[in-house]
């Protein structure tokens, strides 16, 4: 069978929101050009936002927030190592993309005189924009693509970045219906393929109970690493707290405007700040285990009108199925706490850190090829990250293209992954995928969910290389499997390489994030840099430090430690208490 | 103690069990993707192509969509986009 190959000026992995934004605008500089879009689901219901988002988390909108004043928080809450130059850059343009997108039919919340109605859950600045109709947005982005003529590839799973010499030259993949195989030519590639969602197992012990969509499996992670491609930060996990059981978020930024807040067994606040960071999780995280867990998401004191308004939202966009998780238990927001748990870790970008490393420009360490969304390591990018820097990637390979030349298809590359990617049909009675994932992924959760230790990543590291063996016994019945298979794969390659990058980073940080029981301390001296991997010459994983750029934006060491106080104690500052009103004000 | 006889048994099958190769079961199970056949209409493939898993396909025995991989995000995609109200989507018992 002979492959299916196309010629693309730019392919575009990936049809979630980084990837619309990168073709759109690839597309629109380039209208007799070739923008090829491949998506292993179907465009219209792709990425992390199938079914359309609550809100922005991180709008940067003038009169609200500046730039600058959000580089700072985005650092603090980082613990300091960011690519400044990244932050800004996003900081700088998403305003445009609001505006683009508000444009495009967007329907985001505006106060009466038609201003953004912008709402405060970071813990200094103003950054939350409500989208309470946010289930048309990837309706408006799929219509988008289309209308700029886009030429979409449903349901190709990319498996491999092609190399011609050291530069990106296209990828290839399987047709996750026929089993054929795919390959898209073209002069640069932006790989926008998400988080690495499927990395530990829910503590459900369902395979697809995860907080992302399971189709970000970290395909990206994988694709780039072995690309040759730097990737950063990823020790530095996704955990998120989120609703016990369903795995989805409760969610604290559509809620905590609202006045709903998260409480201890005893019905005591005992976190400053509901915005997620690893600080956050840690606070999180002790309380659950103390003797004042579990922890509860806390609605019961708010108005009828109120709580009718948070399951108008909660019940009809991300993840609409809420509803009828918390009917079948026969409990509601205004007469039960909502019990939430913390959940398994993965890799992302968009609520954490950990990704492909990029510049300001979206570029990656290998020529021609630019990574956008929750696999680019900007750290904390959300959502409207997401869309702005998949225009930012687009502008700079368009640019690559008008210097670079054509590349060339290398003809063995294709034939070895085509035989990689089809081997698991010649064994239709081999290990079923989804043993083979629940296993990786359980020990995942054995030996990586922190609080990390060395004897145990190292355990489990031993367990991840055994599983590269185990994963030449998984067998394949269809197409359908192929992408599966593939998907092991992904996900042991994301083990690995958070197991070796946890292990690398000798100290703690990022709160419940990276926190080492057998290094407890921050250890700035030694370790404020930026923890960087790559495939070595030899095609073993090689780790090493990468200075921390210096800040386009100065901060102060105390405006660093601005995250660091997040429990409620006698020596804060009392909360502010508008939205308590029912006498569980804050302990003393 | 063990006698002889069974050790050199357990060794000879644990050494067997190494390379003995793989074996198959059949079982069934609950899935959330719940299809009216009655409504479903045959030839359309919407929910198909809505699943960002993949998880559902034409049964070829009646023509019409069905869960066919235990995979389901319970996201709704389907059962929003079903232009019949065919489909009902339950949370995944192990959730529930």
């Amino acid at each position: 069978m002979e492959e299916r190959i196309i010629e693309a000026d730019i392919v575009v992995v990936g049809g979630g929101s980084a990837g619309s934004t990168a073709a759109i605008r690839a597309r629109e500089s380039l209208p007799r050009g070739r923008v090829v879009l491949i998506e292993k689901a179907h465009v219209k219901r792709s990425g992390a936002i199938a079914i359309g988002m609550d809100g922005l988390n991180n709008a940067v909108i003038p009169g609200h927030a500046t730039p600058e004043q959000y580089v700072k928080e985005i650092t603090m809450a980082n613990d300091g190592i960011v690519n400044q130059r990244a932050v800004l850059a996003y900081a700088e343009s998403s305003f445009a993309m609001i505006q683009e997108l508000d444009r495009w039919g967007v329907k985001f919340q505006k106060t009466e005189s038609g201003d953004f109605d912008v709402k405060q859950v970071h813990n200094n600045g103003r950054y939350v924009l409500p989208m309470p109709e946010g289930y048309d947005l990837k309706k408006i982005l799929t219509r988008k693509i289309r209308r700029e003529g886009v030429q979409i590839v449903n349901r190709l799973a990319a498996t491999r970045v092609l190399l011609d010499g050291d530069r990106a030259c296209g990828i290839i993949g399987v047709d996750v219906r026929t089993g054929e195989i795919g390959v898209v030519l073209a002069r640069a590639v932006i790989l926008c393929c998400g988080a690495s969602g499927r990395l530990g197992l829910p503590a459900s012990g369902y395979l697809y109970g995860t907080y992302e969509n399971p189709s970000n499996a970290g395909d990206g992670y994988s694709m780039a690493y072995h690309a040759g491609a730097e990737l950063t930060g990823i020790e530095c996990f996704q955990i998120n707290p989120l609703i016990k059981d369903y795995n989805g978020p409760a969610c604290a930024y559509v809620t905590g405007p609202l006045g709903g807040h998260t409480v201890n067994a005893l019905g005591n606040r005992f976190i400053r700040s509901d915005y997620w960071s690893g600080q956050m999780m840690l606070e999180f995280h002790r309380e659950l285990h103390s003797e004042n867990g579990p922890v509860y998401l806390k609605l019961t004191h708010l108005a009828p009108e109120t709580i009718e308004e948070i399951e108008r939202v909660l019940h009809r966009t991300e993840r609409p199925s809420r509803g009828r998780f918390h009917l079948g238990r026969r409990q509601s927001y205004d007469e039960n706490l909502v019990e939430m748990h913390v959940s398994e870790i993965g890799l992302c970008s968009g609520h954490s850190a950990s990704g492909v490393w990029v510049n300001e420009r979206g570029e990656t360490t290998v020529p021609g090829l630019y990574a956008a969304g929750d696999m680019a390591c900007v750290p904390h990018n959300y959502l409207l990250g997401a869309l702005t820097y998949g225009k930012i990637c687009a502008t700079s390979a368009l640019d690559f293209i008008s210097r670079a030349g054509a590349p060339a298809l290398d003809a063995d590359q294709v034939a070895a992954e085509r035989a990689r990617l089809l081997a698991p049909l010649s064994r239709p009675d081999g290990i079923p995928h989804h043993q083979y994932e629940y296993k990786v992924r359980r020990l995942v959760n054995d030996y990586l969910q922190p609080p990390k230790t060395a004897n145990r990543m190292n355990k489990g590291l031993e367990y991840f290389l055994r599983a590269k063996d185990e994963l030449d016994e998984v067998g394949a019945a269809g197409a359908h499997d192929l992408m599966r298979v593939a998907e092991c794969g992904f996900i042991r390659d994301c083990a690995e390489m958070a197991a070796r990058a946890s292990l690398y980073r000798t100290e703690s940080r990022w709160g419940l994030y990276h926190h080492r029981l057998d290094f407890p301390e921050m250890n700035d001296d030694e370790w404020f840099v930026h923890v960087n991997l790559k495939k070595g010459p030899d095609g073993a994983m090689v780790l090493f430090k990468r200075p921390v750029g210096e800040y386009v934006v100065p901060m102060s060491r105390a405006e660093l430690s601005g995250y660091r106080d997040l429990r409620v104690s006698e020596r804060s500052p009392p909360l502010e208490p508008p939205t308590v009103h029912d006498g569980m004000a804050a302990p003393p | 103690m063990k006698s002889k006889k069974v050790e050199d048994r357990e060794g000879f099958k644990a050494a067997q069990a190494l390379t003995v190769g793989h074996a198959q079961t059949t079982r069934v199970y609950d899935v959330p993707v719940v299809v009216d056949l009655s409504k479903c209409i045959t030839g359309c493939q919407i929910c198909i192509d809505s699943c960002p898993v993949d998880c559902l396909a034409v049964n070829p025995e009646t023509t019409k969509a069905h869960m066919k991989y235990d995979e389901c995000w319970y996201c709704l995609a389907c059962e929003l986009d079903c232009p019949k109200d065919a489909i009902t989507v339950k949370i995944p018992f192990l959730i529930r």
